[in-house]
């Protein structure tokens, strides 16, 4: 299993470099395993909560893909802290093309 | 899209009152006051301002009535216990009895597995989790689909129906009887043990009603036990079969014990109809008494977008959950409060909720709101509602169908002959008697 690096700015502004990225786990996922601040998940990955809003960086965006509907009706109703790249983490599964990849964790709800 | 609540909720009882009165509120009124009880937003409102860690000496709790101070609770599950919080409210007065009687009669006396705190509720919990994600139960919508439509069709000629018993609670018993892999026809048992679970959570019955709903448990957990051992011969399609079958790893705590999930299939079945039987009922009396909320949803019918704003919005501007308990496992700062170890906390969530600050004009109902999941109905942190997303979708899809059908939506009753549960855990009427006429 490769090892996939992911760079998290948290939700105080502290930068974190993850390099133990793991093919098919979520970036939720790993994030909770490094504690990243601000990623707090409260409903477990079922996609029903958005607290673990995460902002990619232009650059990756492409690679990482937009919401599907599910994810966007979540998305909607965050409107006031929403910004065109917002994810949410636990519906970003990594694979080897994400390797590098850059977000910014989002305020809390 | 706003308009503003009128009536008997109308948008004062979110502010706080004159103050000579606000401290008379606070000094003198309490959570258990049938008064109080029925319209408690003056209350919050009061304790908000002027003591928002607030001491109900009646309840011997202390009322958690701001949204920072709730969510700085469901960020420390370890400092602010659920397993002692939740397990003290039980049966209070009455716990060894209680308990007794269900080891007697019930096959035995099972605490709930998923009141509980990390790291223990972190393995218990996802081992819930994945039967309940958003995706999952958006396959379920043609499902629920088919139940509200069978459902309103069967009470399209009578043109009148009790909101809560004819339809709020049929519909999510329906539901979560399909889901569970129950036996439909016992409809009428579900409602009756369900106000018997919730009954111990809500700290208004006395020993006689202790021992009526206790008899109720120890039926409902005898009728659980039996469709586990079915389940655990001959595996089904359905959530017995999974929580009886679930397994996490390997080894030790790898797989649920007949005790946690006894208590399990028991709390997703009263969790998942009451209070989303709770609020659908809601939902049946805006539409009754506020006009434009009816127009309002109307015109969202057709859109998804819309819709799921509407369900937000009904959610946090009338919370089915009153309040869920915690106990402090250390001596804390809350809210300004030096707080002992084993202070037994009430968190409302329909105080928070009504924070003008957080939500401007709360009494509006406002589907726009740029931060409309800001409300804590569904509670928040490692407890926040695992069933959220089905809670959701069944309100959606009730709420759609219910607006294209029926028309014209009445009260029967007065507003203010309108009866509360007695229970400080939800706000659920017990009734609401509504007529109405059928779309073309």
């Amino acid at each position: 299993m490769g090892e996939i690096c992911v760079t998290l700015t948290d939700i105080e502004g502290s930068v974190v470099e993850i390099e133990d990225g793991a093919e098919g786990e979520t970036l939720m996922e790993l994030a909770r395993r490094h504690d990243v601040k601000g990623i707090i998940a409260e409903c477990g990955g079922a996609c029903s909560c958005a607290t673990c809003h995460l902002y990619i960086d232009a650059a990756w965006s492409a690679a990482v893909g937009t919401p599907d509907p599910v994810e966007e009706d979540m998305l909607d109703m965050v409107e006031d802290i929403r910004r065109p790249t917002s994810r949410l983490s636990c519906q970003i599964t990594l694979h080897p093309g994400l390797d590098g990849l850059i977000a910014e964790v989002a305020p809390e709800l | 899209m706003t308009i503003v609540r009128d009536a008997a909720n109308d948008d004062t009882q979110a502010r706080p009152g004159p103050e000579g009165e606000d401290a008379r509120l606070v000094e003198e009124a309490t959570l258990l006051d049938p008064v109080v009880h029925k319209q408690p937003r003056r209350f919050y409102a009061a304790m908000r301002k002027l003591d928002p860690v607030h001491y109900d000496a009646a309840l011997d709790m202390y009322l958690v009535s701001r949204w920072e101070d709730i969510q700085t609770v469901q960020r420390d599950p370890l400092t602010f216990s659920v397993n002692k919080g939740y397990h003290t409210q039980q049966a209070k007065g009455f716990a060894e009895e209680f308990q007794q009687i269900l080891r007697e009669k019930g096959g035995g006396y099972f605490p709930d597995a998923i009141m509980s705190d990390p790291p223990y509720h972190t393995r218990v919990r996802k081992l819930m989790e994945s039967a309940f994600t958003a995706h999952r139960v958006k396959d379920l919508e043609p499902r629920i689909e088919a139940v509200v439509d069978g459902l309103l069709a069967e009470l399209a000629d009578k043109g009148a129906m009790d909101a809560v018993t004819d339809f709020a609670q049929p519909l999510t018993i329906r539901i979560i009887c399909e889901q569970l892999g129950l036996d439909w026809s016992i409809k009428d048992r579900i409602a009756r043990w369900s106000t018997a679970v919730t009954a111990q959570i809500g700290r208004m019955q006395d020993r006689e009603e202790m021992l009526g709903h206790a008899a109720q448990i120890c039926e409902l957990q005898r009728y659980l036990i039996a469709k586990m051992r079915e389940r655990e011969a001959d595996p089904r399609e359905d959530m017995i079969s999974d929580i009886v079958h679930a397994r996490d790893g390997e080894g030790e705590g790898s797989v649920l014990t007949f005790e946690e999930a006894v208590s399990l299939i028991r709390a997703l079945l009263i969790a998942g109809n009451e209070t989303t039987a709770t609020a659908l009922s809601n939902l049946v009396l805006i539409l009754a008494t506020e006009p434009a909320v009816a127009e309002m949803l109307r015109a969202s019918a057709d859109d998804d977008r819309l819709m799921n704003r509407f369900v937000e919005e009904l959610l946090r501007i009338e919370p089915p959950v009153r309040g869920l308990s915690r106990m402090t496992t250390k001596e804390v700062e809350l809210g300004g409060r030096m707080l002992p170890e084993g202070a037994h906390l009430l968190l409302l969530y329909a105080s928070a909720n009504d924070e003008p600050e957080i939500f401007p004009e709360p009494r509006r109902f406002d589907m726009e709101r740029k931060n409309i999941m800001k409300h804590v109905s569904f509670g928040g942190g490692v407890h926040k509602c695992v069933g959220l997303a089905l809670a959701r979708m069944e309100i959606k899809v009730a709420a759609r169908l219910l607006v294209r059908k029926f028309a014209d939506v009445r009260l029967a009753i007065a507003e203010e002959d309108i009866a509360y549960l007695p229970t400080v855990a939800t706000r659920s009427m017990e009734s609401l008697p509504v007529t109405f006429t059928l779309n073309d």
